[in-house]
């Protein structure tokens, strides 16, 4: 494959962390949100980030060490053969099921909103095949795919989240604490798994031009992508006050609401169609990622023509929920609370062995010579 | 071996374009029927609902159509059905074509129906099905919702959707009709502190009405003569927690729009009273409403004090009394009558409001959840039981715009 030599830069590596984290809020994610903290659910996103922050810094510190290396040779190098092989295997499989899982979310969503006697699994294969084409074509094609339409989808969600603010009153926002401080903090903590995607894209990193780059468009997505969430967030909260809590897709809901004055009332076409492109690079860059993960796993080189039958097992297993009841409520919530906090352990855990076996003074005597 | 990639290609891309029709969904304008409004009464039988529907011809009045068509422009069916969900399929045994409710605009419900209990449980329906918007009305008719689209026979406006559309759209803008769609009608519902308002209508006329001020009536009051339909859109429904139980006046919903920030009015035309003639003279004025109100709130202690300041902006539109409002003391005079007459209304109202009605039929409660810290305070102050004793204070805040276009009077004949 000549396209692995080829290398992405910043701004589609932004343009990926953006269209694949930024799109939580037209999901279920604000719903789910809302369930927990009710009108404080914007703070959530801010609170997550914020401690998230912490073990996403030390890893990529960790990662500094050793220039040009993907996440996994990394964990694999500080654990040890035997026990980094096992974390990088958990990691996979829970990140398997974290993509089954949000491209079944995705594929319900398209089907009660937009073609509503479709069949699931038609929907579902067609989703999951667009993906896998397109992971196929290499990430540098998925990087200038994104930059291509990552400005269409952050301005139409803009457009439509301002449309939504006519209907909206600020003061829903209130009460400040939602349920309280002390329950605020801890669905922040629990609830990073928001950012979880921030860990996996460090296994890109040998594709970047260089760390230095990583480290930048790292930061710069983490931040924009933690306010554009939270606003969305708000907006929804502002704009459907007591009522979001039974609203399941706020954004579908509130691009179906809104109109462009009286004589344009249906607009939720456009939003659409570019939305479900966004989706689309969302599950492409998975689907690469994960593939991506498999190959380092277990040593294949040319993981690429893993892709068709990764997607393959992912829609087998994303189809095991039998209604999009069972996923909102049974399955998602099972990674939603494992995912994050254990990614931000397994960073936290690098770092200490790292720290312990002295490698930051290594590099920093190899520096000084 | 670059045939067979090219082939593949072309492959490819022919499957592509099949799939671009949509699979499964796709739908054929021609195919299909469009309700645009849904009427909703009680049934003889207890446990189901008459359903009533306008159908418009998409063929009248388009384009093409234009001379020839001798088709009518609309269709109404009712039959009894257990929700009106179901009922599209049932509704094929005599019209031909699909049944769709993506165009539908309007719900009509009768008031006997509106204030059965029964109703929230069936209404609660529009939220299944994902074709019905949550920006269509719902509207409250004296008379059975049946009858009320058979009489409704809209001369100027054939087509239904276009009759409805610009009804509605107009009337919020008069404030004289609540801007009640579904969206809020859940909204309110679901928060439970505040009461919601559907806008009334009917399509009878009352039987020798009296003659009111320009907006004290309610749907069927006003006595109009003369070639016209009998539709009349004005006045609201009060519900409580999803059933309606009582309405107001065409005034009354006014005042409450102005207080509403959220609804959409535009300039109002008024009469009122001349405070320079003594013979009860009124004087015409465009009410505009471009600022937000400003709410303060002192929820300690036992009685809640709320303070609310409306910024109003007033063009004196007649002048009866001839009073020449180039003196500075004429102006004050009317300044501070104007607003005096706007206080009193609103007080009077919101009066009524927590005596009669128990409950504000706007969303004022949104207000109050930035004195409380947390949601578990917000919920035990507990709104329903607050306000019947709140304390109240209305200031409206006059900005004048214009004196009339005259300003020295108008010479009379002979003087």
């Amino acid at each position: 494959m000549k396209q692995q030599s080829a290398k992405i830069g910043v701004r589609e590596y932004v343009s990926i962390a953006v269209l694949m984290v930024g799109t939580k809020a037209t999901e279920d994610t604000p719903a789910n949100l809302y369930s927990q903290v009710q009108n404080a659910a914007w703070m959530i996103p801010l609170l997550s980030a914020g401690f998230f922050f912490i073990p996403l810094y030390l890893l990529i510190k960790t990662m500094s060490l050793y220039e040009g290396k993907d996440l996994f040779s990394v964990i694999k190098k500080i654990l040890g053969k035997y026990l980094g092989f096992m974390v990088c295997l958990v990691i996979f499989i829970i990140n398997s099921f974290a993509v089954s899982f949000d491209t079944r979310t995705y594929t319900n969503i398209i089907r009660s909103f937009y073609f509503t006697t479709t069949p699931t699994l038609i929907i579902y294969a067609i989703l999951m095949f667009i993906c896998a084409y397109g992971a196929k074509k290499g990430l540098q094609h998925i990087g200038s795919v994104s930059y291509l339409i990552v400005f269409y989808a952050v301005v139409s969600l803009y457009v439509a989240l301002w449309l939504g603010t006519k209907h909206a009153n600020i003061n829903s926002m209130f009460p400040l604490w939602g349920p309280g401080a002390f329950v605020l903090v801890k669905e922040g903590a629990q609830k990073v798994t928001i950012f979880a995607d921030f860990f996996l894209l460090t296994m890109v990193l040998p594709y970047l031009k260089s760390n230095k780059a990583f480290k930048k468009g790292t930061w710069f997505s983490y931040i924009y992508i933690c306010i554009q969430i939270s606003m969305s967030i708000l907006i929804f909260v502002c704009m459907f006050d007591e009522s979001l809590g039974g609203t399941a897709y706020p954004f579908h809901t509130l691009i179906r609401y809104i109109s462009l004055g009286h004589y344009i009332p249906n607009v939720e076409i456009i939003f659409f169609i570019i939305w479900i492109m966004a989706a689309f690079i969302r599950f492409t860059a998975f689907l690469y990622i994960n593939a991506l993960m498999f190959g380092n796993l277990f040593k294949i080189k040319d993981f690429e023509y893993l892709i068709p039958s990764l997607a393959t097992i992912y829609l087998m297993v994303g189809f095991i929920p039998e209604a999009p009841i069972n996923v909102s409520l049974q399955f998602k919530p099972i990674i939603w609370s494992t995912a994050g906090p254990m990614f931000a352990g397994i960073s936290i855990l690098l770092w200490l062995v790292a720290l312990i076996r002295g490698e930051f003074k290594h590099a920093k005597n190899k520096n000084i010579m | 071996m670059q045939k067979t990639k090219t082939l593949c290609r072309l492959l490819l891309f022919f499957l592509m374009l099949c799939l671009l029709s949509g699979c499964w969904d796709r739908e054929e304008l021609e195919d299909k029927a469009y309700v645009i409004g849904l009427g909703l009464d009680r049934s003889k039988d207890k446990d189901k609902i008459k359903i009533t529907m306008l159908l418009a011809n998409p063929e009248v009045g388009s384009m093409q159509g234009g001379g020839g068509s001798t088709e009518k422009p609309r269709e109404i069916i009712s039959f009894d059905a257990n929700d009106f969900i179901a009922a599209k399929a049932t509704a094929n045994s005599i019209i031909s074509r699909n049944i769709s409710y993506e165009l539908l605009r309007i719900f009509v419900v009768s008031e006997e129906f509106a204030r059965d209990s029964s109703f929230s449980t069936t209404f609660t329906d529009v939220l299944k099905d994902k074709e019905i918007r949550l920006n269509s009305y719902i509207a409250v008719s004296k008379e059975k919702a049946s009858q009320y689209f058979m009489n409704n026979k809209p001369r100027m406006e054939t087509r239904p959707h276009k009759y409805f559309q610009f009804m509605v759209s107009h009337g919020i803008e008069n404030g004289l009709i609540p801007d009640s769609n579904l969206f809020r009608y859940f909204q309110t519902a679901e928060r439970g502190s505040d009461l919601f308002l559907a806008m009334y209508t009917t399509a009878k006329r009352q039987k020798d009405p009296e003659i009111k001020r320009e907006d004290e009536y309610t749907a069927g009051e006003l006595n109009a003569t003369g070639e016209l339909d009998d539709t009349q859109f004005i006045g609201s429904a009060v519900f409580k927690s999803g059933v309606m139980f009582a309405t107001l006046t065409g005034q009354e919903t006014r005042t409450i729009n102005i207080l509403d920030d959220t609804t959409d009015i535009k300039d109002i035309l008024v009469n009122i009273p001349d405070p320079f003639s003594d013979n009860k003279k009124q004087f015409a004025a465009r009410v505009m409403k471009t600022k937000n109100n400003k709410i303060k709130m002192n929820l300690k202690g036992i009685t809640p004090k709320i303070f609310i300041t409306i910024p109003l902006q007033i063009e004196i539109m007649s002048n009866p009394s001839m009073v020449n409002f180039a003196k500075q003391k004429n102006q004050h005079i009317i300044k501070k009558h104007i607003a005096n007459h706007f206080e009193k209304g609103n007080i009077k109202l919101l009066k009524k409001t927590q005596t009669e009605l128990k409950g504000i039929p706007y969303p004022l409660p949104v207000y109050s959840k930035k004195y409380f810290a947390t949601i578990q305070e917000y919920k035990k102050f507990n709104w329903v039981k607050a306000y019947p004793r709140a304390d109240i204070h209305v200031k409206v805040d006059i900005t004048m715009v214009d004196y009339g276009n005259r300003t020295r009077n108008a010479k009379r004949l002979g003087e």
